[in-house]
Protein backbone atom coordinates (compact mmCIF):
# COMPACT_ATOMS: atom_id res chain seq x y z
CA UNK A 1 0.00 0.00 0.00
CA UNK A 2 3.00 2.45 0.83
CA UNK A 3 6.60 1.57 -0.24
CA UNK A 4 9.46 3.01 0.13
CA UNK A 5 12.28 2.17 -1.63
CA UNK A 6 15.76 3.82 -0.42
CA UNK A 7 14.08 7.26 0.01
CA UNK A 8 16.16 10.12 0.45
CA UNK A 9 14.74 13.65 1.09
CA UNK A 10 17.12 16.72 1.37
CA UNK A 11 16.09 20.35 1.90
CA UNK A 12 16.83 23.32 0.28
CA UNK A 13 19.30 24.36 2.97
CA UNK A 14 20.50 20.71 3.13
CA UNK A 15 19.04 19.15 5.71
CA UNK A 16 18.85 15.61 5.61
CA UNK A 17 15.61 15.12 7.01
CA UNK A 18 15.33 11.40 5.62
CA UNK A 19 18.53 9.67 4.69
CA UNK A 20 17.66 6.34 2.35
CA UNK A 21 14.55 5.04 4.29
CA UNK A 22 13.06 1.95 3.06
CA UNK A 23 9.73 -0.15 4.20
CA UNK A 24 6.70 -1.35 3.36
CA UNK A 25 2.98 -0.91 5.02
CA UNK A 26 0.71 -3.37 3.63
CA UNK A 27 -3.19 -2.98 3.27
CA UNK A 28 -4.92 -2.77 6.45
CA UNK A 29 -2.14 -2.61 8.72
CA UNK A 30 -1.86 -0.46 11.50
CA UNK A 31 1.55 1.67 11.72
CA UNK A 32 2.86 4.08 14.75
CA UNK A 33 5.59 6.12 13.51
CA UNK A 34 7.67 7.61 16.47
CA UNK A 35 11.08 9.60 17.00
CA UNK A 36 12.07 12.85 18.48
CA UNK A 37 11.71 16.10 17.09
CA UNK A 38 13.30 16.80 13.77
CA UNK A 39 13.86 13.08 13.14
CA UNK A 40 11.54 13.46 9.98
CA UNK A 41 8.37 11.65 10.54
CA UNK A 42 6.09 15.11 9.01
CA UNK A 43 8.68 14.96 6.38
CA UNK A 44 7.90 11.15 5.74
CA UNK A 45 4.45 11.90 5.45
CA UNK A 46 4.45 14.87 3.00
CA UNK A 47 6.29 12.81 1.05
CA UNK A 48 3.02 10.17 1.36
CA UNK A 49 0.98 12.50 -0.03
CA UNK A 50 3.44 14.15 -2.48
CA UNK A 51 3.42 17.70 -1.12
CA UNK A 52 7.32 17.14 -1.22
CA UNK A 53 9.18 14.78 -3.79
CA UNK A 54 12.20 12.69 -2.98
CA UNK A 55 15.62 13.68 -3.73
CA UNK A 56 16.32 10.11 -4.32
CA UNK A 57 14.49 6.68 -4.08
CA UNK A 58 11.17 5.49 -4.98
CA UNK A 59 7.87 5.64 -3.55
CA UNK A 60 4.99 3.69 -4.42
CA UNK A 61 1.28 4.86 -3.17
CA UNK A 62 -1.35 1.54 -4.33
CA UNK A 63 1.38 0.37 -6.57
CA UNK A 64 1.64 3.52 -8.06
CA UNK A 65 5.34 5.56 -8.63
CA UNK A 66 4.73 8.53 -7.40
CA UNK A 67 7.52 9.64 -9.51
CA UNK A 68 5.16 9.64 -12.79
CA UNK A 69 2.48 10.75 -11.34
CA UNK A 70 1.66 14.16 -13.08
CA UNK A 71 0.71 17.21 -11.30
CA UNK A 72 -2.99 17.03 -12.47
CA UNK A 73 -3.18 13.60 -10.75
CA UNK A 74 -1.64 14.38 -7.95
CA UNK A 75 -5.54 15.89 -5.86
CA UNK A 76 -6.59 12.42 -7.24
CA UNK A 77 -4.13 10.48 -4.96
CA UNK A 78 -4.38 12.82 -2.20
CA UNK A 79 -8.34 11.38 -2.21
CA UNK A 80 -7.23 8.09 -1.39
CA UNK A 81 -5.30 9.65 1.85
CA UNK A 82 -7.17 11.13 4.39
CA UNK A 83 -5.25 13.34 6.62
CA UNK A 84 -5.53 14.42 10.38
CA UNK A 85 -2.98 17.05 11.75
CA UNK A 86 -2.17 17.77 15.67
CA UNK A 87 -3.75 21.07 15.70
CA UNK A 88 -7.04 19.70 13.72
CA UNK A 89 -7.32 22.66 10.86
CA UNK A 90 -10.89 22.84 10.77
CA UNK A 91 -12.96 26.27 9.65
CA UNK A 92 -13.88 27.90 12.00
CA UNK A 93 -16.63 30.35 10.87
CA UNK A 94 -18.31 26.70 9.48
CA UNK A 95 -20.26 24.06 11.33
CA UNK A 96 -19.35 20.96 12.09
CA UNK A 97 -21.60 19.41 9.59
CA UNK A 98 -20.16 22.49 6.98
CA UNK A 99 -16.60 20.94 7.84
CA UNK A 100 -17.20 17.90 6.69
CA UNK A 101 -19.51 18.60 3.82
CA UNK A 102 -16.65 20.99 2.34
CA UNK A 103 -14.57 18.16 1.94
CA UNK A 104 -17.38 16.47 -0.15
CA UNK A 105 -17.92 19.52 -2.31
CA UNK A 106 -13.81 19.75 -2.80
CA UNK A 107 -13.71 15.77 -4.09
CA UNK A 108 -17.04 17.01 -6.21
CA UNK A 109 -19.28 14.26 -4.25
CA UNK A 110 -23.28 14.51 -5.49
CA UNK A 111 -25.59 15.85 -3.49
CA UNK A 112 -26.73 12.29 -2.40
CA UNK A 113 -23.25 11.16 -1.54
CA UNK A 114 -23.05 14.24 0.74
CA UNK A 115 -26.37 13.28 2.97
CA UNK A 116 -25.54 10.04 2.98
CA UNK A 117 -21.56 10.13 4.00
CA UNK A 118 -22.29 13.39 6.50
CA UNK A 119 -24.55 11.05 8.63
CA UNK A 120 -22.56 7.80 8.09
CA UNK A 121 -19.00 9.72 9.39
CA UNK A 122 -20.80 11.80 12.19
CA UNK A 123 -21.63 8.39 13.58
CA UNK A 124 -18.69 6.60 13.40
CA UNK A 125 -16.65 9.16 15.15
CA UNK A 126 -19.33 9.74 17.72
CA UNK A 127 -20.21 13.28 17.08
CA UNK A 128 -24.04 12.99 17.11
CA UNK A 129 -26.10 16.05 17.99
CA UNK A 130 -23.14 18.05 17.40
CA UNK A 131 -23.58 18.87 13.95
CA UNK A 132 -24.66 22.22 14.35
CA UNK A 133 -21.90 23.45 16.40
CA UNK A 134 -19.08 25.50 15.48
CA UNK A 135 -15.84 24.18 16.12
CA UNK A 136 -15.18 26.98 19.07
CA UNK A 137 -18.33 25.22 20.85
CA UNK A 138 -16.11 22.05 21.08
CA UNK A 139 -13.74 20.54 23.14
CA UNK A 140 -10.34 19.52 21.81
CA UNK A 141 -11.40 15.64 21.74
CA UNK A 142 -14.43 17.03 19.70
CA UNK A 143 -12.97 19.24 17.47
CA UNK A 144 -9.87 16.15 16.44
CA UNK A 145 -13.21 13.94 15.97
CA UNK A 146 -14.18 16.65 13.51
CA UNK A 147 -11.39 16.23 11.84
CA UNK A 148 -11.27 12.84 11.73
CA UNK A 149 -14.90 12.71 10.14
CA UNK A 150 -13.98 15.06 7.80
CA UNK A 151 -10.61 12.91 6.42
CA UNK A 152 -13.08 9.52 6.66
CA UNK A 153 -15.95 11.46 4.54
CA UNK A 154 -14.87 11.05 1.29
CA UNK A 155 -13.62 7.46 2.23
CA UNK A 156 -10.12 6.88 1.83
CA UNK A 157 -8.20 3.47 1.91
CA UNK A 158 -5.04 5.44 3.97
CA UNK A 159 -5.28 7.79 7.35
CA UNK A 160 -2.39 9.38 7.82
CA UNK A 161 -2.54 11.37 11.23
CA UNK A 162 0.81 13.80 12.13
CA UNK A 163 0.15 13.46 16.13
CA UNK A 164 -3.36 13.81 16.41
CA UNK A 165 -3.53 13.51 19.98
CA UNK A 166 -0.40 15.88 20.64
CA UNK A 167 -2.78 18.39 22.53
CA UNK A 168 -5.26 16.58 23.96
CA UNK A 169 -4.98 14.97 27.50
CA UNK A 170 -4.81 11.09 28.12
CA UNK A 171 -8.11 10.42 28.56
CA UNK A 172 -9.62 12.40 25.57
CA UNK A 173 -6.42 11.31 23.64
CA UNK A 174 -7.78 7.59 24.37
CA UNK A 175 -10.84 8.15 22.73
CA UNK A 176 -9.42 9.33 19.56
CA UNK A 177 -7.40 6.56 19.02
CA UNK A 178 -9.95 4.16 19.73
CA UNK A 179 -11.68 5.47 17.53
CA UNK A 180 -8.35 5.46 15.11
CA UNK A 181 -8.23 1.25 15.94
CA UNK A 182 -11.69 1.35 15.16
CA UNK A 183 -11.52 2.70 11.28
CA UNK A 184 -8.57 0.36 11.08
CA UNK A 185 -10.15 -2.90 11.93
CA UNK A 186 -12.87 -2.16 8.40
CA UNK A 187 -9.88 -2.03 6.81
CA UNK A 188 -8.54 1.14 6.47
CA UNK A 189 -4.54 1.51 6.93
CA UNK A 190 -3.58 3.68 9.38
CA UNK A 191 -0.34 5.74 9.93
CA UNK A 192 -0.06 7.75 13.20
CA UNK A 193 2.78 9.78 14.38
CA UNK A 194 2.67 10.22 18.24
CA UNK A 195 5.21 10.92 20.86
CA UNK A 196 2.95 9.53 23.03
CA UNK A 197 4.60 6.21 25.12
CA UNK A 198 1.75 4.97 26.92
CA UNK A 199 -0.85 4.95 23.77
CA UNK A 200 2.16 3.00 21.96
CA UNK A 201 2.69 0.47 25.33
CA UNK A 202 -1.14 0.20 25.51
CA UNK A 203 -1.79 -0.95 22.26
CA UNK A 204 0.41 -4.45 19.98
CA UNK A 205 0.86 -2.39 16.93
CA UNK A 206 3.82 -2.05 14.59
CA UNK A 207 6.08 0.95 15.43
CA UNK A 208 8.75 2.60 13.12
CA UNK A 209 11.27 4.16 15.27
CA UNK A 210 13.05 7.25 13.25
CA UNK A 211 15.90 9.41 14.59
CA UNK A 212 17.92 11.78 12.85
CA UNK A 213 15.90 10.29 9.34
CA UNK A 214 17.06 6.96 9.70
CA UNK A 215 15.19 3.84 10.79
CA UNK A 216 16.13 3.16 14.38
CA UNK A 217 13.84 0.27 14.78
CA UNK A 218 10.89 -1.37 12.97
CA UNK A 219 8.99 -4.07 15.50
CA UNK A 220 7.59 -6.07 12.47
CA UNK A 221 10.72 -6.00 10.95
CA UNK A 222 12.84 -7.47 13.95
CA UNK A 223 12.78 -5.21 17.02
CA UNK A 224 15.28 -2.65 17.59
CA UNK A 225 18.14 -2.26 14.95
CA UNK B 1 -27.75 23.60 -2.36
CA UNK B 2 -25.72 22.99 -5.33
CA UNK B 3 -21.86 22.81 -6.22
CA UNK B 4 -22.54 25.72 -8.68
CA UNK B 5 -24.67 27.97 -6.82
CA UNK B 6 -22.20 27.15 -3.62
CA UNK B 7 -19.40 28.53 -6.38
CA UNK B 8 -21.49 31.75 -7.28
CA UNK B 9 -22.21 32.54 -3.40
CA UNK B 10 -18.38 32.18 -2.82
CA UNK B 11 -17.53 34.70 -5.18
CA UNK B 12 -20.21 37.06 -4.16
CA UNK B 13 -19.69 36.76 -0.72
CA UNK B 14 -15.45 37.50 -1.48
CA UNK B 15 -16.62 40.30 -3.16
CA UNK B 16 -18.86 41.86 -0.33
CA UNK B 17 -16.15 41.20 2.47
CA UNK B 18 -13.77 43.44 0.83
CA UNK B 19 -16.53 46.19 -0.53
CA UNK B 20 -14.53 49.08 -0.58
CA UNK B 21 -11.52 47.59 -2.33
CA UNK B 22 -13.89 45.99 -5.04
CA UNK B 23 -15.84 49.40 -5.49
CA UNK B 24 -12.46 51.12 -6.30
CA UNK B 25 -11.57 48.30 -8.58
CA UNK B 26 -14.80 48.43 -10.50
CA UNK B 27 -13.71 51.80 -10.66
CA UNK B 28 -10.74 51.49 -12.19
CA UNK B 29 -12.33 48.75 -14.48
CA UNK B 30 -15.21 51.36 -16.15
CA UNK B 31 -12.29 53.79 -16.69
CA UNK B 32 -10.18 51.44 -18.87
CA UNK B 33 -13.66 50.26 -20.52
CA UNK B 34 -14.98 53.93 -21.17
CA UNK B 35 -12.07 55.43 -22.96
CA UNK B 36 -11.60 52.05 -24.42
CA UNK B 37 -15.25 52.33 -25.63
CA UNK B 38 -14.73 56.10 -26.79
CA UNK B 39 -12.12 54.74 -29.01
CA UNK B 40 -14.11 51.59 -30.24
CA UNK B 41 -17.15 54.28 -30.83
CA UNK B 42 -14.21 56.49 -33.15
CA UNK B 43 -12.73 53.54 -34.67
CA UNK B 44 -16.56 52.60 -35.73
CA UNK B 45 -17.41 56.26 -36.73
CA UNK B 46 -13.96 56.78 -38.88
CA UNK B 47 -14.62 53.21 -40.78
CA UNK B 48 -18.67 54.01 -41.61
CA UNK B 49 -17.29 57.21 -42.78
CA UNK B 50 -14.35 55.46 -45.13
CA UNK B 51 -17.29 53.48 -46.15
CA UNK B 52 -19.09 56.55 -46.70
CA UNK B 53 -16.47 58.32 -48.79
CA UNK B 54 -15.40 55.55 -50.56
CA UNK B 55 -18.85 54.63 -51.65
CA UNK B 56 -19.39 58.06 -52.84
CA UNK B 57 -15.96 58.30 -54.55
CA UNK B 58 -15.62 55.58 -56.99
CA UNK B 59 -13.28 55.56 -59.50
CA UNK B 60 -13.32 57.58 -63.04
CA UNK B 61 -12.56 55.06 -65.83
CA UNK B 62 -11.66 57.37 -69.00
CA UNK B 63 -13.04 56.04 -72.29
CA UNK B 64 -10.51 56.25 -75.50
CA UNK B 65 -13.13 58.70 -78.09
CA UNK B 66 -12.12 55.58 -80.50
CA UNK B 67 -14.44 53.51 -78.60
CA UNK B 68 -17.64 55.75 -78.22
CA UNK B 69 -20.27 53.59 -80.30
CA UNK B 70 -23.30 51.58 -78.38
CA UNK B 71 -21.43 48.33 -78.74
CA UNK B 72 -18.50 49.17 -77.51
CA UNK B 73 -19.48 50.95 -74.38
CA UNK B 74 -21.74 48.44 -73.63
CA UNK B 75 -18.50 45.95 -73.86
CA UNK B 76 -16.97 47.92 -71.34
CA UNK B 77 -19.37 48.40 -69.15
CA UNK B 78 -20.36 44.63 -68.94
CA UNK B 79 -16.49 43.99 -68.24
CA UNK B 80 -16.82 46.63 -65.51
CA UNK B 81 -19.46 45.36 -63.73
CA UNK B 82 -17.56 41.68 -63.67
CA UNK B 83 -14.52 43.35 -62.14
CA UNK B 84 -14.92 41.85 -58.51
CA UNK B 85 -15.27 44.00 -55.50
CA UNK B 86 -17.40 46.52 -58.44
CA UNK B 87 -21.01 47.37 -57.36
CA UNK B 88 -21.85 49.25 -59.72
CA UNK B 89 -21.14 51.01 -62.91
CA UNK B 90 -22.33 54.62 -64.02
CA UNK B 91 -21.72 56.23 -67.52
CA UNK B 92 -21.18 59.51 -68.00
CA UNK B 93 -20.92 60.54 -71.96
CA UNK B 94 -18.84 63.51 -73.63
CA UNK B 95 -21.51 66.12 -72.74
CA UNK B 96 -22.08 64.95 -69.54
CA UNK B 97 -18.72 65.51 -68.84
CA UNK B 98 -18.93 68.99 -70.59
CA UNK B 99 -21.68 69.64 -68.29
CA UNK B 100 -19.85 68.30 -65.49
CA UNK B 101 -17.20 70.45 -65.69
CA UNK B 102 -19.18 73.56 -66.49
CA UNK B 103 -20.47 72.98 -63.17
CA UNK B 104 -17.58 72.73 -61.21
CA UNK B 105 -15.92 76.12 -62.85
CA UNK B 106 -19.52 77.71 -61.84
CA UNK B 107 -18.54 81.28 -62.91
CA UNK B 108 -15.62 80.60 -64.60
CA UNK B 109 -18.04 78.09 -67.13
CA UNK B 110 -17.23 80.96 -69.76
CA UNK B 111 -14.16 79.67 -70.20
CA UNK B 112 -15.00 76.59 -71.89
CA UNK B 113 -17.21 78.92 -74.33
CA UNK B 114 -16.78 78.14 -78.36
CA UNK B 115 -15.64 74.16 -76.90
CA UNK B 116 -19.09 72.77 -77.22
CA UNK B 117 -18.31 71.24 -81.32
CA UNK B 118 -14.86 69.73 -80.41
CA UNK B 119 -15.86 68.59 -76.91
CA UNK B 120 -12.36 68.09 -75.43
CA UNK B 121 -13.62 66.21 -71.71
CA UNK B 122 -13.72 62.62 -72.24
CA UNK B 123 -16.58 60.23 -71.48
CA UNK B 124 -16.19 57.95 -68.71
CA UNK B 125 -17.28 55.17 -66.43
CA UNK B 126 -17.74 56.21 -62.36
CA UNK B 127 -17.04 52.67 -60.81
CA UNK B 128 -18.04 52.37 -57.26
CA UNK B 129 -16.80 49.58 -54.72
CA UNK B 130 -18.74 47.15 -52.26
CA UNK B 131 -15.40 48.11 -50.01
CA UNK B 132 -12.62 49.71 -49.74
CA UNK B 133 -9.95 47.04 -49.09
CA UNK B 134 -8.56 45.66 -52.60
CA UNK B 135 -9.48 49.00 -54.25
CA UNK B 136 -5.71 48.89 -56.25
CA UNK B 137 -6.89 45.57 -57.82
CA UNK B 138 -9.80 46.79 -59.25
CA UNK B 139 -8.12 49.47 -60.57
CA UNK B 140 -5.48 47.72 -62.09
CA UNK B 141 -7.80 45.21 -63.44
CA UNK B 142 -9.43 48.23 -64.69
CA UNK B 143 -7.08 49.45 -67.02
CA UNK B 144 -6.08 46.10 -68.82
CA UNK B 145 -9.65 46.76 -70.53
CA UNK B 146 -9.84 47.57 -73.97
CA UNK B 147 -10.76 50.83 -74.53
CA UNK B 148 -9.92 52.57 -71.01
CA UNK B 149 -7.51 54.50 -71.71
CA UNK B 150 -6.68 55.80 -68.03
CA UNK B 151 -8.18 55.34 -64.85
CA UNK B 152 -8.09 58.17 -62.25
CA UNK B 153 -9.00 58.08 -58.24
CA UNK B 154 -9.19 60.80 -55.73
CA UNK B 155 -6.31 59.27 -53.94
CA UNK B 156 -5.49 62.69 -51.49
CA UNK B 157 -9.01 62.43 -49.74
CA UNK B 158 -9.13 58.89 -49.86
CA UNK B 159 -6.19 57.99 -48.68
CA UNK B 160 -6.15 61.27 -45.30
CA UNK B 161 -9.32 59.34 -44.58
CA UNK B 162 -7.49 55.94 -44.22
CA UNK B 163 -4.81 57.24 -42.37
CA UNK B 164 -7.26 58.78 -39.33
CA UNK B 165 -8.74 55.38 -39.38
CA UNK B 166 -4.87 54.18 -38.66
CA UNK B 167 -4.09 56.89 -36.62
CA UNK B 168 -7.36 55.87 -34.53
CA UNK B 169 -6.76 52.25 -34.67
CA UNK B 170 -2.98 52.53 -33.48
CA UNK B 171 -4.23 54.88 -30.77
CA UNK B 172 -6.99 52.25 -29.83
CA UNK B 173 -4.68 49.52 -29.28
CA UNK B 174 -1.89 51.23 -27.63
CA UNK B 175 -3.91 53.26 -25.19
CA UNK B 176 -6.07 49.99 -25.13
CA UNK B 177 -3.30 47.60 -24.02
CA UNK B 178 -2.03 49.94 -21.26
CA UNK B 179 -5.19 49.88 -19.53
CA UNK B 180 -5.90 46.85 -20.25
CA UNK B 181 -2.47 45.58 -18.44
CA UNK B 182 -2.98 48.11 -15.73
CA UNK B 183 -6.74 46.93 -15.05
CA UNK B 184 -5.44 43.35 -14.86
CA UNK B 185 -2.99 43.89 -12.05
CA UNK B 186 -5.71 45.74 -9.99
CA UNK B 187 -8.24 43.02 -10.42
CA UNK B 188 -5.20 40.48 -9.36
CA UNK B 189 -4.27 42.48 -6.47
CA UNK B 190 -8.21 42.78 -5.13
CA UNK B 191 -8.54 39.07 -5.61
CA UNK B 192 -4.98 38.62 -3.86
CA UNK B 193 -6.97 39.86 -1.03
CA UNK B 194 -9.84 37.23 -1.16
CA UNK B 195 -7.15 34.55 -1.72
CA UNK B 196 -5.19 35.69 1.58
CA UNK B 197 -8.09 35.76 3.33
CA UNK B 198 -9.32 32.02 2.34
CA UNK B 199 -5.49 30.73 2.54
CA UNK B 200 -6.57 28.18 5.62
CA UNK B 201 -9.56 27.02 3.00
CA UNK B 202 -7.40 26.95 0.22
CA UNK B 203 -4.50 25.04 1.69
CA UNK B 204 -7.13 22.61 3.67
CA UNK B 205 -8.59 21.84 0.03
CA UNK B 206 -5.75 20.74 -1.09
CA UNK B 207 -4.68 18.34 1.75
CA UNK B 208 -7.92 16.88 0.99
CA UNK B 209 -7.53 16.88 -3.23
CA UNK B 210 -9.16 19.51 -4.96
CA UNK B 211 -7.56 20.40 -8.05
CA UNK B 212 -6.31 23.47 -9.31
CA UNK B 213 -9.77 24.04 -11.62
CA UNK B 214 -11.57 23.57 -7.96
CA UNK B 215 -9.82 25.84 -5.74
CA UNK B 216 -9.47 28.51 -8.73
CA UNK B 217 -13.14 28.78 -9.83
CA UNK B 218 -14.64 30.99 -6.95
CA UNK B 219 -12.01 33.69 -7.72
CA UNK B 220 -12.29 33.28 -11.36
CA UNK B 221 -16.31 33.69 -10.71
CA UNK B 222 -15.43 36.64 -8.49
CA UNK B 223 -13.54 38.55 -10.99
CA UNK B 224 -15.84 37.70 -13.81
CA UNK B 225 -18.78 38.91 -11.61
CA UNK B 226 -16.46 42.20 -11.23
CA UNK B 227 -15.68 42.43 -15.22
CA UNK B 228 -19.39 41.87 -15.88
CA UNK B 229 -20.67 44.16 -13.46
CA UNK B 230 -17.95 46.92 -14.69
CA UNK B 231 -19.30 45.93 -18.29
CA UNK B 232 -22.67 46.87 -17.40
CA UNK B 233 -21.74 49.96 -15.42
CA UNK B 234 -19.70 51.46 -18.48
CA UNK B 235 -22.58 50.41 -21.07
CA UNK B 236 -24.85 52.48 -19.55
CA UNK B 237 -22.60 55.43 -18.95
CA UNK B 238 -21.07 54.94 -22.40
CA UNK B 239 -24.59 54.56 -24.00
CA UNK B 240 -26.19 57.54 -22.12
CA UNK B 241 -23.41 59.91 -23.11
CA UNK B 242 -23.51 59.52 -26.73
CA UNK B 243 -26.86 59.67 -27.20
CA UNK B 244 -27.12 62.82 -25.13
CA UNK B 245 -24.26 64.67 -26.66
CA UNK B 246 -24.87 62.78 -30.30
CA UNK B 247 -27.59 65.81 -31.29
CA UNK B 248 -24.91 68.11 -31.34
CA UNK B 249 -22.68 66.47 -33.03
CA UNK B 250 -22.71 66.43 -36.96
CA UNK B 251 -24.64 63.36 -38.86
CA UNK B 252 -22.51 60.96 -41.01
CA UNK B 253 -23.62 61.26 -44.50
CA UNK B 254 -25.89 64.47 -43.74
CA UNK B 255 -22.82 66.96 -45.56
CA UNK B 256 -20.24 65.60 -48.13
CA UNK B 257 -17.03 65.26 -47.41
CA UNK B 258 -17.78 66.53 -43.28
CA UNK B 259 -16.79 63.89 -40.86
CA UNK B 260 -19.99 62.49 -39.86
CA UNK B 261 -21.65 60.43 -36.50
CA UNK B 262 -23.42 57.68 -36.67
CA UNK B 263 -26.61 56.96 -34.74
CA UNK B 264 -25.96 55.00 -31.46
CA UNK B 265 -28.86 52.64 -32.43
CA UNK B 266 -25.36 51.70 -35.02
CA UNK B 267 -22.87 50.90 -32.26
CA UNK B 268 -24.41 49.78 -28.77
CA UNK B 269 -24.51 46.45 -29.79
CA UNK B 270 -20.59 46.51 -31.16
CA UNK B 271 -19.95 48.01 -27.42
CA UNK B 272 -21.99 45.64 -25.62
CA UNK B 273 -20.07 42.82 -26.91
CA UNK B 274 -16.82 44.74 -26.25
CA UNK B 275 -17.44 45.45 -22.91
CA UNK B 276 -18.38 42.01 -22.10
CA UNK B 277 -15.70 40.45 -23.62
CA UNK B 278 -13.68 42.59 -22.08
CA UNK B 279 -15.30 42.11 -18.80
CA UNK B 280 -14.94 38.25 -18.87
CA UNK B 281 -11.17 38.59 -20.21
CA UNK B 282 -10.06 40.98 -17.50
CA UNK B 283 -11.52 38.98 -14.39
CA UNK B 284 -10.42 35.73 -15.92
CA UNK B 285 -6.65 37.05 -16.41
CA UNK B 286 -6.58 39.20 -12.90
CA UNK B 287 -8.09 35.96 -10.80
CA UNK B 288 -5.63 33.65 -12.35
CA UNK B 289 -3.07 35.72 -12.31
CA UNK B 290 -3.77 36.46 -8.28
CA UNK B 291 -4.45 32.32 -7.51
CA UNK B 292 -1.39 31.16 -9.12
CA UNK B 293 1.22 31.41 -6.38
CA UNK B 294 -1.26 29.44 -4.20
CA UNK B 295 -1.36 26.39 -7.10
CA UNK B 296 1.58 24.92 -6.86
CA UNK B 297 1.29 20.80 -6.32
N1 LIG C 1 10.20 22.77 4.38
C1 LIG C 1 11.37 22.53 5.01
N2 LIG C 1 12.49 23.18 4.60
C2 LIG C 1 13.66 22.96 5.18
N3 LIG C 1 13.84 22.10 6.20
C3 LIG C 1 12.77 21.41 6.65
C4 LIG C 1 11.49 21.61 6.07
N4 LIG C 1 10.61 20.80 6.72
C5 LIG C 1 11.32 20.13 7.64
N5 LIG C 1 12.62 20.50 7.62
C6 LIG C 1 13.70 19.96 8.45
O1 LIG C 1 13.76 18.57 8.23
C7 LIG C 1 13.99 17.88 9.45
C8 LIG C 1 12.84 16.91 9.69
O2 LIG C 1 11.65 17.64 9.93
P1 LIG C 1 10.25 16.98 10.18
O3 LIG C 1 10.04 15.98 9.10
O4 LIG C 1 9.27 18.04 10.35
O5 LIG C 1 10.49 16.20 11.54
P2 LIG C 1 9.45 15.73 12.65
O6 LIG C 1 8.09 15.78 12.09
O7 LIG C 1 9.90 14.35 12.99
O8 LIG C 1 9.60 16.64 13.81
C9 LIG C 1 14.10 18.96 10.51
O9 LIG C 1 15.49 19.23 10.69
C10 LIG C 1 13.41 20.14 9.91
O10 LIG C 1 13.99 21.35 10.39
MG1 LIG D 1 6.38 16.80 12.73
Amino acid sequence: MIEFKQVTKKYDHGVIALDNISLKIEKGEFVFLVGPSGSGKSTFLKLVIKEEDPTSGNININSRDLSKLKDKDVPYLRRKIGFVFQDFRLLYDKTVAENIIFALRVIEASEREIRTQLSSVIKQVGLEGKENSYPNQLSGGEQQRVALARALATRPPIIIADEPTGNLDAVTAKGIMDTLYEINTKGTTVVVVTHDQNIIRASNKRVIALDKGKIVSDTKTGGVM
Amino acid sequence: MKTSTYLFKQGYENLKKHGSKTFTTMLIICATMIVLGIFLILVENVNKNVKTVTEGQGLQAFVSDDYLDDENIQQIARKLKDVENVKEVIYLDKDDAFEDAKSTLKEYAYLLDGLEKSNPFPASFIVKFDKLEGTEDVKETIETIDGIYKVGYNETILNAVMSVADIAKVAFFGIGTVMIVISIFIISNTIKLAVYSNKREIFIMRYIGATNKFIRRPFIVEGTLMGLGSAAISWVLVSLGYIAIYARLPKIGSTLGVFGFAPYSELWFVVLIAFILLGVILGMLGSSLAIKKYLKA
